[in-house]
């Protein structure tokens, strides 16, 4: 584990690069089940937005509906899909295909083949996986497929990065190394992020700002001011996780 | 490690039992345990072998067999391969064709052995419908269930990763469908080789099992069992083209890269 961990976070300025994201009034239904019920959210250019709650409470079908692969019932969603990529809960690595050849789908339409095999190399330098390019996945761990998954996501250089429980299935020490790795993938390249997670503890290390939701709607906007890098097992964000946790479990 | 145990751990170790049954029978035939008239020496065989191929009709025979073997999978394999990949992605198609396909399966082909002698008496198109029907439906069944049981996930991902329809398919659903559709070629060539034998021996003036036939008129056993060995050859060179082309094509998968 050789990645520049928290090395490039620094207080910064919520980049130009970001794509905002503005969701209105957004109701879904399956059938008699109302999944969106009138919710808005709004996501400045740069800004780290995690969305956490129960399972069930529509994380993560607001997510796949921000990302267009649900229609909405109701409502509007302004976004910049072309700028935007989605890293899924599973890695969804072409188990056919290399781990350049994976990264390599992300690319951008019309690379020649030097410039493509450039820039994978350098998005695998980026999650310490340079020396992996040639194998199979198979041949890769549970965390170091999620972190190809992150590099082909981001060789696109995408302004919104759309993050569904990508941590959910690790391991308790891979999953804090990956978050280290996402905050500094974000405070480099400046995308706006937005993280689906069932994790309190790790929406309030890495987030701007957390959403509860409950039964479709949000439940509590809550900005995490603590500043970065911030430490695991800080009192200030273990007093933020308590209320969060207070609030989902109705205390 | 015990002294003595290194012999067990032999690569011959898998000969010994063919080897020592070769013997036997050898022994046998010698000893005129074993008349010649039910199986001949292993000796008559490998003499029979060197005169049909000293005169050139067992290449003679060798060759027309493998033609037919080879047009008969050339036509069946890529029919039934391009409707397995139709059903399979169409669901239209799937619906239109696939019941009735379902339906005609049913019939064994060899049952139309009599239908199709009386068609095309004992030319060339009898033997290559044969061989095509057999290796039709290993090859659409197999095909078919490939393409429909590719990961929906991955297919999503391809969709958001902005794939388009012939890239979705060359890079994720052939990919993914390739295991089963490898497992089709296995069971359509082993079927190949048994549609041919029964062809061949009841309607036929050339090939190996017509060879067969023409020894059994004149109760020429060795050449009978020398054709029998030649059928098997094929089947394993069938096999273990196949076994080749899945250790190559299926390299990434753990399954197929031992070994």
């Amino acid at each position: 584990m050789n990645f520049p961990a928290l090395r490039l976070v620094e207080e910064r300025a919520h980049s130009p690069q970001g794509a905002p994201v503005s969701v209105r009034e957004l109701s879904i239904a399956f059938g008699q089940n109302q999944v969106l019920d009138r919710l808005s959210l709004h996501i400045e250019p740069g800004e780290f937005v995690a969305i956490v709650g129960r399972s069930g409470c529509g994380k993560s079908t607001l997510l796949r509906a921000v990302m267009g692969l649900i229609q909405p019932g109701g409502g509007s969603i302004d976004v910049d899909l072309n700028a935007a990529r989605l890293v899924f809960q599973e890695p969804r690595l072409l188990p056919w295909a290399s781990v350049r050849e994976n990264v390599a789908v992300g690319a951008p339409a019309g690379l020649d083949a030097a410039e493509r095999d450039r820039l994978v190399d350098a998005r695998l330098a980026e999650v310490g996986l340079a020396d992996k390019a040639e194998q199979w996945p198979a041949a890769l761990s549970g965390g170091q497929r999620q972190r190809v998954a992150l590099a082909r996501a981001l060789i696109s250089q995408p302004r919104l990065l759309a993050l569904d429980e990508p941590l959910g299935a690790l391991d308790a020490l891979t999953r804090i190394e990956m978050q280290a790795l996402v905050e500094t993938v974000w405070a480099s390249e400046g995308f706006s992020a937005l993280l689906v997670t069932h994790d309190v503890a790790e929406a309030v290390a890495l987030a701007d700002r957390v959403v509860v939701m409950e039964a479709g709607r949000i439940a509590l906007d809550l900005p995490i001011t603590v500043p970065r890098p911030r430490r695991h097992g800080d009192a200030e964000l273990a007093a933020l996780e308590g209320l969060i946790l207070d609030r989902l479990l109705g205390r | 490690m015990t002294r003595g145990a290194g012999w067990k751990e032999s690569p011959l170790v898998p000969a010994i039992v063919p080897v020592g049954l070769l013997v036997v029978w050898q022994l046998a035939s010698t000893t005129g345990l074993l008349p010649s008239q039910i199986l001949p020496a292993p000796t008559a065989v490998v003499k029979a072998a060197a005169e049909l191929t000293a005169d050139g009709e067992l290449i003679h025979h060798l060759a027309v067999s493998t033609a037919r073997a080879l047009t008969g999978l050339v036509v069946g394999g890529s029919i039934s391969f391009a409707l397995g990949l139709l059903c399979g992605l169409s669901p239209f198609a799937r619906r239109l064709l696939d019941p009735t396909l379902q339906m005609v399966r049913t019939i064994p082909h060899l049952a139309l052995l009599p239908l199709v002698i009386l068609w095309f008496g004992i030319g060339e198109q009898a033997k290559i419908l044969l061989v095509a029907w057999g290796i039709f439906f290993p090859i659409y069944l197999n095909t078919y269930h490939g393409v429909v049981s590719v990961d929906p996930q991955l297919i999503e991902m391809g969709r958001v990763y902005g794939m388009k329809r012939w890239e979705l398919f060359r890079r994720i659903i052939f990919p993914g469908a390739l295991p089963s559709i490898l497992v089709g070629l296995r069971f359509g060539l082993g079927i190949m080789w048994l549609t041919l034998i029964v062809a061949e021996t009841i309607a036929a003036n050339s090939g190996i099992g017509y060879m067969a036939t023409q020894a059994r008129e004149f109760s020429q056993t060795d050449i009978i069992v020398l054709a029998i060995f030649v059928y098997a050859g094929l089947g394993k060179l069938a096999d273990s083209l196949t076994r080749a082309l899945e250790h190559r094509l299926l390299r990434w998968n753990p399954a197929y890269a031992r070994a």
